[in-house]
This record gives structure tokens, C-alpha cells and sequence, in this order.
């Protein structure tokens, strides 16, 4: 049996020589000719990003460096891969960590070795069928049509049954994507009709906490969680529920037990080290931190922060001349990161007041301040945070309290944030002028921003794209203010009809939308307006 | 942790781990020999490889078990329930037999709904299928029936052949008797042993698969049946 129409372009990622060929020869009596080859996890995401593969063979162990999961994680979130390609494991043993990593990444298959022609055959060319038709949904997500995608997978769900488990779990992510919680909702609550699955399990939970509903989402992850333990993207959203809470060592056990399972994820290490932080539970920060920078090396996640926040970590150890070297070995790998510079900055003020050196703390807030000029896009509210701290042990209030008040300013409907504003203030003995503070720059922005929407409800487009652009100028990383201002401009053209110069602004101000907030809610009905308005 | 703490089935697991690993490459060098072989030409030899990767395959299926059960029996085993095609999944179960069936010429039949799919851990319930039929290869004439049907709140796939059954003794004492291994036979109650955890690991809601022997079933012979909720 031979595949179909065998223009298949293969990838083979795997260490071992012997195994290579094997893969090879399988893949020549299938009729695929068209296949390369990786050694390690680095070669294969550079193959990965020149090229457009049908179908992926990886080796879970790759040697040193990133594993089978991590290039596939890497490999969907730089958009190398698509609903259409297949992506096949192969690994020598089912371990618990395998398994959780396959899960996580949705894996279309794995393969324990060793791995047999007939097996490899059936599976691919089952894959490669089912797949086949996944192309169109890919091409409405590229062009941002998330209501076709959602309809393509309808359709498809009614024409191929064999393939409807996989569809449904499209559409539950398109439908979580486009904010459809509803749908979302109601398309997982029908599988579990049935069944307890796992993943919609999972799903549901995800449901219940976007909707705040944490009580009930701690209950359905818990059990999820429970009923197959190799599901870590339920204990995920089980710990932020937990955080929600404010049952934070029950949050911090959680992401112990999954980072347990599966070590090499930076993104759960660094979920973990914040939170062990925040518990005042500081070895733990530090091991976690030191993960999430060992795992994130040659990947996207890679970050300056992670340096920063283990210097961080150390100087509060007692260990401020560690943390001077590790933010060095920060500030070498990332010597163009702005935002990681300021944050360096920062943490090396602290660093130098545990070592009692005023002098060099001053200094290193000074070149702080210096890098804040410069930067472009918004300081992140823990590093604005971390410098009002500094600022007001270093005897300088005035400057701390100027930080924090743009900091709500921008942020006015973040009411985490409002709260640690608070609790800094209040730490700093001005509970009751800070509390005063804190709410009136917060009122100022809401009513500036009430003001532009009702304006734009009564017609006056003109008036409130003024008033809002100024805002705008003023906070330009206040997420709902260019938001807003976005969704007036794109209600004037409704109304006025298009507008070359109008179009590029609206389009700009959704990109920093979804930079400052990733789920904004209105992101992808704001985005349909623009496609449609050209 | 003291060296006194390691238990002796730890060290039997790595052991078959290792092995385990061996026995990988040396199948893979086998069936690149053979292929080898049929592109020169040589059938003869290719031929006589085919009982040596059989042989080997077999026993890698034994150490795959083995480890499986001593990670059920730690709680450690990593299931993985999601929804699969049944069909498939037969059609793979006997892929893996296919070799030393045709040896004896013996008539394999399949009855299940192409579209078929139920939730259960693939890698387990193929081997609780090779086991069953490796069983039936023992116990059989020349006929062996593989049939899966969903009835609302459970799958059952049963394993029949046309052989004279199981003998009065093993349909008395059940499962529980055959987990006495017996040496001279080459019997080793591993299979049934194995195929009863996994069916036990299988649950849904309050209700758990479970594993029968029977004799009768459409050709009235040795029936395996396995129903997994």
C-alpha cells in the first residue's frame, strides 16, 4: 500500500544513525522519497523553519538538548507546523513523562520502538488522510476567519466521523480563541455528557475560570487532574485557580507535582518559581528559576527575566554577589533587550542595598530611570513594582509614588494590580493618601473613558476619536483606552465609510491591543471588521 | 535514600529496560538484514531471518509486558485513555501475529464497523489482543474470529476459535489459577495476568472492564472476551 499523491515532504528528527536509516528505508516502501534529516533538537527547528513539512517522524530522546517535545512545542507556536502536518513520536519507552509531553502538544501519534514498517505504514497513511482535509481549516485561521474555521469543522465533523474527536478539539480551541466561552462551554458539556474526557474535562475548567467561576474550576482541573495524572495542562489551570483563591501553597504543590512529571518546561518552571516566590518559599524559586533557564536555552521562551528574577531571588538569599553574576550572565546573552535592562538595573540596586552599597544602588537606579526614557513599549508592572520598592527604600517616595500612579493609570482595570499597589503603599505607611492616590488616577481614566464611548454611542465619532486619541498619547499602554479607541474608529467608518489613513491606525492600535492584553476580548471581532473593511 | 531501599523488582525492571533496549536494536539490525537480502535477491536467506525476528519480537513483547505490569503494579503505568479506532487497533494486534498464523495456515476473520472508535489506552489493549491471540493460536483448528461491538455503555471485543476450549479446570478457577506459572509448558500466566490488570485499569464513571473465558461463542470453541466501559 502506498500513499496517495506522494508529494509528502518528511522530516526525520533522530539521534541515533541506525534508527535513521531504519525510518528511512519504511518511509522508501511507503513511497515518500521526499524526506530530510535532523540529528538534535537545534537542527531540526532550523529545517523546521525554512521548510514546510507534510509529516514529521521525531525521536522523543534527542541527546542533549531539547527533546521531542520541546521542538514540537517550539515547532507550533512559531507557526512551523499547522493543523495539516502529521507529527508523529517514536521513543523507546512509554513513560509517564513521554506521555504528558505527547498530550501537551497534541502529538497526532505515538510510536514505541521498536518501531515496525506495517505499524509506521497504517498509522501514516491513516494520519495523512485525516489531515489531508485539516489544510482548509489552517488556511481560514491564517486569514484570521475564525467563523469559517468553526463552520469547516462542522462540516467536516457530519462528512468524516472517524475524524470528529480531533475536529472537536479545533473547535474548542477556535472557539476559546475567538472568546466564544458560551460555545465553548456548551460543545464541551456535550462530551462529558457522554464521557468523562479528559481534555474537555480540562476545557470546562478553562471555561469556568476565564468566567471567574474559580470554585467551580478547581473542582472539575482537581478531577480532571485525577483521572489522568499525564494531563498537565489541567494542572496548569488548576494552580492558577488555586492562585485565584489566594490558596497559594495549594497553587505551589500543584506546579511542584507537574514540573515533577515533566521538568523541561520552561513556561511551567517559571509559573512555578513565581509562585514559590511570591510564598516566600525562596529554594524553591531559586531550583525553578534555574530550570526554567536550563530548558528555555535555544527556545522561544527563552527570557531575560528569568536571569533577573533568580537574581532577584538570590539577592534576598543573602546571596547578593551571586546575583550579581547571575544578572552579568543575563545581560551577555540578551545585550539588545531594553526591557531586560531596566529590569537588570533594577535588581542590581537591590542586590547592592543588601550589600549595603548605597552608592551603587543609587547608581543603578539612576541608570534605570535612564533606560525607562528610552524604552518603547510598557515597563512590566512586577519591574514597576520592584523599582517603587527600591525607590522608597533608597528615602526617594515621591518618584515611587509617580511610578505607581502612570502604573494604574495604565492599568486601571487590573484590580490584582490595584491590590499590590495597595499593599506596597500601605507597607510604606501611607495606607490612607496612597489608597486616595490609587483611586483617583484610577476614576480619572475610567471617566475619560466613558466619556469617548458615549460619544461614539450618540453618533459624535468626531469628538471621540479626538478626546480618546489624546488618552491615548497620554497612557499608550493603557490595553482598554487603545481598545476603545480602535473600536471608534472602526465604528466611524462604519458609519462614514473607509478610510485609507483610519484603516493603518486601527490596525496598529489592534497590534499593541494584543501585545499589552493577549486576550483582549473584542481582539477578533475588531480584527473581522477590519478584514472586511479591507 | 539507602542502597537497602532498592527493592529487587526495581532492579528486575531496569534490568528489562536494558534488555529491552538491546533486544530493539538487534530486531532493528534483523530487519535491516532482510531487507537487505530481498533487494539482493537472496529470498532464501530472507526467509530463514523471518522465525529469528518473530522469535525476538516475541520476546520483546514479553519484556514490554512485564514492564507494563510492574508499572501498574507501582500505580506509575502512564495511561493514556483517548478515543481509538477499534478496527485499527485489531488490524494491528494481528499484523503482529501475522507471520506465525500464516505459518499454520490458520483463517483469521474480522467483524467490526469500520467507524468504530471507543476511549481506552491503545498501547494495552493491543497487547491484551496479541495475548488473546497467541491463546487462541494454541488453542485453535485452523479458524480464528476477532468481533467488537459497542453496546451502549461498553465495548466487547471477543477472541473465538474453533479449537476444543479451554479445558474444564482453567473455565473453574478462572484467572487466579493461571497466574501459577507452569515451566514445562512454556505457560507462563503472564498474558492473562496482564490482560486482567489492564482491563481492571480501564473505568469509566462507576464502572470498570472487565476480562471472561468462555467456550461456545460462533465456532464453539475457546471464547476470550474483554469489555471495556
Amino acid at each position: 500500500m502506498t500513499i496517495p499523491s506522494l508529494s509528502a515532504k518528511t522530516l526525520i528528527i533522530e539521534d541515533f544513525e541506525g534508527m535513521r536509516s531504519v525510518l528511512k528505508g519504511i518511509c522508501k516502501t511507503l513511497g515518500i522519497t521526499d524526506v530530510e534529516f535532523a540529528t538534535n533538537g537545534a537542527g531540526a527547528m532550523a529545517m523546521l523553519s525554512k521548510n514546510r513539512y507534510d509529516i514529521v517522524i521525531c525521536d522523543y530522546d534527542l541527546g542533549p538538548g531539547p527533546d521531542g517535545q520541546q521542538v514540537l512545542e517550539e515547532a507550533k507556536s512559531r507557526n512551523y507546523v499547522g493543523y495539516g502536518c502529521v507529527w508523529v513520536i517514536v521513543t523507546a519507552e512509554k513513560t509517564i513523562a513521554m506521555v504528558a509531553s505527547a498530550v501537551e502538544t497534541k502529538a497526532d501519534d505515538y510510536l514505541i520502538k521498536p518501531v515496525s514498517a506495517a505499524t509506521l505504514e497504517s498509522r501514516l497513511l491513516k494520519l495523512i488522510l485525516k489531515k489531508r482535509s485539516f489544510g482548509e481549516i489552517e488556511t481560514a485561521v491564517n486569514e484570521h476567519d475564525y467563523q469559517k474555521a468553526i463552520g469547516l469543522c462542522d462540516r467536516l465533523m457530519q462528512s468524516k466521523p472517524s475524524a470528529a474527536a480531533d475536529l472537536m478539539r479545533i473547535k474548542a480551541d477556535l472557539l476559546l480563541a475567538t472568546n466564544d466561552l458560551e460555545g465553548a462551554q456548551a460543545l464541551f458539556q456535550s462530551i462529558l455528557a457522554k464521557r468523562s474526557v479528559p481534555w474537555a474535562k480540562t476545557g470546562l475548567g478553562k471555561v469556568y475560570f476565564l468566567r471567574q467561576d474559580y470554585e467551580r474550576a478547581k473542582h472539575l482541573l482537581s478531577e480532571a487532574l485525577d483521572e489522568s495524572p499525564v494531563n498537565l495542562e489541567a494542572a496548569d489551570w488548576l494552580a492558577k485557580a488555586h492562585e485565584a483563591l489566594e490558596e497559594a501553597d495549594q497553587a505551589q504543590a500543584v506546579l511542584q507535582r507537574a514540573t515533577a512529571v515533566y521538568p523541561k518546561s520552561p513556561v511551567r518552571q517559571k509559573a512555578l518559581a513565581d509562585t514559590a516566590y511570591r510564598n516566600g518559599d525562596l529554594d524553591v524559586a531559586q531550583s525553578a528559576y534555574e530550570s526554567a533557564i536550563k530548558s528555555s536555552e535555544n527556545s522561544m521562551h527563552k527570557s531575560a527575566s528569568n536571569f533577573a528574577d533568580l537574581a532577584k531571588v538570590l539577592a534576598e538569599k543573602d546571596d547578593p554577589r551571586e546575583a550579581l553574576a547571575v544578572l552579568e550572565r543575563g545581560r551577555q546573552e540578551f545585550p539588545d533587550d531594553a526591557q531586560a535592562a531596566v529590569q537588570t538595573a533594577v535588581v542590581k540596586a537591590m542586590a547592592c542595598r543588601k550589600m549595603g552599597d548605597r552608592h551603587g544602588a543609587e547608581a543603578a537606579m539612576r541608570e534605570a530611570g535612564e533606560l525607562i526614557d528610552g524604552l518603547s513599549g510598557a515597563l512590566s508592572p512586577g519591574v514597576t513594582i520592584d523599582m517603587a520598592k527600591t525607590l522608597f527604600a533608597l528615602g526617594r517616595g515621591d518618584e515611587a509614588c509617580s511610578l505607581l500612579k502612570t502604573l494604574v493609570m495604565e492599568n486601571h482595570e487590573n484590580a490584582a494590580l490595584i491590590d499590590k499597589v495597595n499593599s506596597l503603599l500601605d507597607s510604606q505607611h501611607m495606607r490612607d493618601a496612597g489608597k486616595e492616590m490609587v483611586e483617583k488616577s484610577r476614576q480619572e481614566v475610567v471617566d475619560i473613558n466613558n466619556k469617548g464611548v458615549l460619544l461614539a454611542r450618540n453618533g459624535k465619532f468626531a469628538e471621540a476619536i479626538a478626546l480618546l486619541r489624546k488618552a491615548v498619547q497620554r497612557l499608550p499602554n493603557n490595553a482598554v483606552m487603545v481598545g476603545n479607541l480602535c473600536g471608534v474608529l472602526i465604528g466611524s467608518m462604519k458609519k462614514d465609510g473607509k478610510d485609507e489613513e483610519i484603516v493603518m491606525e486601527a490596525k496598529m492600535l489592534l497590534a499593541r491591543v494584543s501585545e499589552l492584553s493577549p486576550r483582549h476580548p473584542k481582539y477578533h471581532e475588531y480584527m473581522n471588521a477590519l478584514v472586511q473593511l479591507g | 535514600m539507602g542502597a537497602n531501599d532498592i527493592r529487587f523488582t526495581d532492579f528486575i525492571a531496569s534490568v528489562i529496560h536494558d534488555m529491552k533496549n538491546s533486544l530493539n536494536m538487534q530486531i532493528n539490525g534483523l530487519e535491516q538484514f532482510a531487507a537487505e537480502c530481498r533487494s539482493a535477491g537472496n529470498e532464501g536467506l530472507c526467509e530463514r531471518l523471518g522465525p529469528l525476528i518473530y522469535e525476538a519480537s516475541r520476546m520483546d513483547f514479553n519484556l514490554v509486558q512485564l514492564l507494563s505490569v510492574y508499572k501498574m503494579d507501582n500505580s506509575i503505568y502512564p495511561m493514556d485513555v483517548s478515543e481509538q479506532p477499534v478496527r485499527e487497533v485489531i488490524d494491528e494486534a494481528i499484523t503482529q501475529m501475522s507471520s506465525m498464523l500464516a505459518l499454520r495456515g490458520i483463517h483469521i476473520e474480522v467483524e467490526c464497523a469500520p467507524e468504530d472508535c471507543w476511549y481506552f489506552d491503545r498501547d494495552l489493549v493491543t497487547g491484551v489482543l496479541v495475548n488473546a491471540l497467541n491463546n487462541a493460536y494454541k488453542y485453535t483448528r485452523d479458524r480464528i474470529r476477532i468481533a467488537s461491538r459497542i453496546d451502549g455503555e461498553y465495548l466487547e471485543i471477543r477472541v473465538e476459535d474453533n479449537g476444543s476450549g479451554y479445558p474444564p479446570g482453567m473455565l473453574r478457577d478462572g484467572f487466579s489459577q493461571n497466574r501459577r506459572s507452569n515451566f514445562t509448558t512454556g505457560s507462563t500466566g503472564l498474558g492473562f495476568y496482564f490482560s486482567s490488570l489492564v482491563a481492571r485499569m480501564h473505568a469509566n464513571a462507576d464502572r470498570r472492564g472487565e476480562l471472561a473465558i468462555e467456550n461456545g461463542g460462533a465456532y464453539g470453541g475457546s471464547c476470550f472476551v474483554v469489555r471495556l466501559p
